[in-house]
């Protein structure tokens, strides 16, 4: 379970598997993670990642009629990102585009994630727990170490050959907006924005979950797809 | 006037009562409102929605389901009406889009009008409720002795589970037919299951269910059913043989038993002896004549005291009545007093007693053991102690002695000491001063006549004992007896050194007697001459030194150890 890597661990790993084989605690003749390992543990921590999303917007909804949002339509900051719909899309669009997809969702995620951490631990309301707002901690912390977790599986694809080099690695900056909290609301983020930014996050984290073993299945079928 | 108005009201209510059931029973109306019930995606590539339609108003309504949807502009209406069923849409793959949101209508019209419902919203994402799987099957499988279910199924219908879009879960569930309740396992992504810990004989019902990635779970399969066999028969056999076998040895065990029982009931109770009178006859007792029995008794009875006395502790000391026997020299040495043999089994056994005084001065003669090397001695005056105050003899037959130890106390004890003892022990004593050194067992068979009793008349000083010369019923007769006393009864005449004692080889009755001075020595001087070896303390106080009637034992005594 990946929730019991050390998160120190799995970015240590990550940032030798391209270089010389050199494990992380410098063990002699421990094993590089496999191609498989990666996007096992990678598929792990999404799908983690998905849930705990899912599990925050549900608390959230119970507080929360969801009037504004069936009237009004609701916009994510990441529309941006033109992501495949359906299967048949996202198994046609090719492994390296769908690389680059899944980079720019998590990179869009980082900073609104830490300013929905920062908001929900100040926020006076006391609607939510302690719990909730260490939830959102923990999906913050999660979305960069998974972002990173991708690139650096990204660059093993392409030294094995399975990945194409139009992938590159990807600046958050160049990709969404700068102020992306802004898309939502101009100043301090209250309750509702909090919903709002939730149920945007659960959706692109679904995405990335699914995205991810499409990946894997069309890079390494098996057993498991 | 009152009562044609209100009949006139009644006649006006019930006319409008009429008409407006005329033309409701009549009319048409606009279609009630119909209401989405929900839709559900079981593969997350399609999904259907359905409706409840409202009342219909009595004119053909129809409904239409139209849709918004995210990043997709318009209203669109639903493309398939019918392949879910009545009041059902369906969305094939061309339409469905995930993680967009619809909203969803549904409208219901009639020629009077139209009705349009809330508006649903959703995503496909969310609404994601698998088939259950297909083809349960329930196998009993035996693998060495083992019994064990094995369940097989397949995928839900239309369900791909191959292209990593989706990963399935499955779970299912076992009951065995007499109890309620059902035994969940999870079965992860396989399609299979081994169940091990299943008995044999019942009915076993299994039931399967899936879910997709964190969906809703499906709805449980069919029950599928199996038994499972007994026990074999060949294993009753088996049963059976072994325990007719086992019967076998057990009922001879038991005809034995039962034929023996005698011996048995021997064995296990022997019967517990009666009483036994030596030479005396018991069927004498029963059948014979009183003189007979009498005479019986009489002439059988050999009235061995001394076996008697044997197992009593008494302890007698002889002392003689006179302090003259001893040398004015010899009463100064402290160590030259009572020579107990080492064979003397010297337990206490004063008739009537305080424990406690005697037990204390146990106590204080225990803890003279360094004064060991001196000879109990008897005293001279009374007021310096008593029987107590000789002191104990050596350490190597301590403990035999101790008992008469008790009676002994050490001299350098204090004066005050001596005094409450002598007052403790002196009493009694007083009462019952019996003082009898008891034989040796080693010693030779002697007559019970040959026990010496005195009574103590006073004790004087610290290791003198004056006995009573007087009669001492049936006692005296005895020490009368003794005066003809065989050859091993001496009177001591001097003890000389640590270890000697002089006897006088005559027997003497009267006190003149005890200073005649013998020619003879008694044997057991020559005794004492005869082993020059022993040394010290170890040596055998062959003869007790006599105060009093003088008469020393001179059994010989066993050698030290």
């Amino acid at each position: 379970c990946v929730g019991s890597f050390p998160p120190g661990l799995f970015f240590s790993l990550f940032m030798r598997v391209g270089t010389a084989p050199i494990c992380a605690y410098g063990q002699a003749g421990c094993h590089v993670p496999s191609l498989a390992d990666l996007f096992d543990r990678v598929i792990q921590q999404s799908s983690r990642m998905h849930g705990i999303s899912s599990d925050l917007h549900s608390e959230f909804e119970q507080y929360f009629l969801p009037s504004k949002n069936l009237i009004g339509k609701r916009k994510c900051h990441t529309y941006g990102i033109l992501t495949p719909d359906d299967k048949e899309n996202a198994q046609r669009l090719g492994r390296e585009q769908l690389t680059e997809v899944i980079l720019r969702l998590l990179g869009a995620w980082g900073d609104p994630l830490s300013q929905l951490y920062r908001s929900m631990s100040q926020d006076q309301n006391q609607d939510f727990n302690h719990y909730s707002s260490n939830k959102a901690l923990e999906i913050s912390d999660m979305v960069h170490e998974l972002r990173d977790g991708v690139s650096k599986m990204a660059d093993k694809m392409k030294l094995l050959g399975v990945l194409g080099n139009t992938v590159g690695y990807i600046s958050p900056e160049g990709l969404v907006p700068s102020s992306a909290i802004s898309f939502y609301k101009r100043g301090e983020l209250n309750s509702m924005d909090h919903h709002d930014l939730l149920y945007c996050f659960r959706r692109d984290s679904n995405k990335v979950k699914n995205y991810l073993r499409i990946l894997k299945c069309t890079t390494l079928p098996g057993l498991d797809c | 006037m009152t009562v044609c108005t209100r009949m006139r009201g009644h006649l006006g209510l019930a006319l409008l009562l009429l008409l407006s059931a005329a033309v409701e029973s009549n009319s048409m109306s606009p279609p009630g409102k119909p209401v989405l019930l929900g839709c559900r995606s079981p593969e997350k590539e399609t999904f259907t929605c359905w409706w409840e339609p409202g009342s219909d108003g009595g004119l053909k309504t129809t409904h239409r389901l139209f849709y918004e949807r995210e990043r997709l502009e318009g209203k669109h209406e639903c493309p398939d009406y019918r392949s879910a069923g009545r009041n059902s849409c369906f969305f094939d793959r061309d339409h469905t889009s995930i993680w967009v949101d619809y909203h969803l209508t549904v409208v219901a019209s009639n020629e009077l009008g139209n009705t349009t419902s809330d508006i649903f919203k959703m995503d496909v994402m969310e609404i994601v409720k698998p088939n259950t799987p297909e083809n349960v099957t329930l196998l009993v499988m035996k693998r060495e002795d083992n019994l064990y279910l094995h369940v097989r199924w397949e995928p839900p219908y239309n369900t791909d589970t191959k292209s990593g879009w989706v990963t399935i879960k499955y779970e299912l569930r076992v009951k065995q037919e007499k109890s309620n309740e059902w035994k969940e396992y999870t079965s992860g992504t396989e399609t299979h299951i081994n169940l091990y810990n299943i008995n044999p004989g019942t009915l076993y019902a299994v039931q399967v269910r899936c879910r997709l990635d964190h969906g809703s779970w499906s709805e449980w399969s069919n029950s599928t059913s199996v038994n499972t066999p007994d026990y074999p028969h060949n294993e009753k056999l088996f049963w059976i043989l072994v325990s007719m076998l086992s019967a076998v040895p057990f009922i001879t065990a038991m005809c034995i038993l039962v034929m023996k029982r005698k011996n048995v009931k021997q064995y296990l109770l022997p019967p517990v002896p009666g009483p036994k009178i030596r030479g005396v006859d018991v069927q004498l007792l029963k059948r014979g004549r009183s003189e007979d029995v009498i005479n019986a008794l009489i002439i059988n009875q050999s009235f061995p005291p001394m076996v008697a006395w044997k197992d009593q502790i008494e302890e007698y000391l002889i002392v003689s009545d006179d302090g003259l026997l001893l040398d004015p020299s010899s009463s100064q040495k402290r160590k030259k007093s009572l020579i107990i043999p080492a064979g003397f089994h010297l337990d206490l056994g004063i008739q009537c007693k305080e424990p406690t005084p005697v037990q204390r001065d146990l106590q204080k003669a225990e803890e003279r053991k360094n004064e060991m090397d001196n000879f109990v001695k008897a005293n001279t005056s009374l007021t310096e102690g008593n029987l107590s105050d000789m002191e104990p003899p050596q350490p190597p037959t301590q403990k035999q002695l101790f008992p008469i130890a008790s009676f002994v106390k050490t001299t350098d004890q204090s004066p005050s000491k001596h005094n409450s003892a002598a007052e403790n022990t002196v009493k009694p004593l007083a009462n019952c001063g019996y003082v009898d050194i008891q034989r040796h067992e080693n010693a030779k068979e002697v007559d019970v006549i040959e026990v010496d009793y005195s009574r103590v008349k006073e004790v004087s000083g610290d290791n003198i004992l004056i006995l009573q010369r007087g009669n001492i019923p049936g006692y005296m007769d005895i020490q009368r007896q003794k005066e003809n006393i065989p050859e091993d009864y001496s009177r001591v005449k001097e003890v000389d050194g640590d270890n000697k004692v002089l006897l006088q080889r005559q027997n003497a009755s009267t006190d003149s007697s005890c200073r005649e001075k013998g020619n003879h020595y008694t044997d057991c001087t020559n005794q004492k001459l005869r082993n020059p070896h022993v040394t010290g303390p170890s040596k055998v106080g062959v003869c007790t030194e006599l105060i009093g009637s003088g008469y020393v034992d001179t059994i010989p005594a066993p050698p030290l150890m």
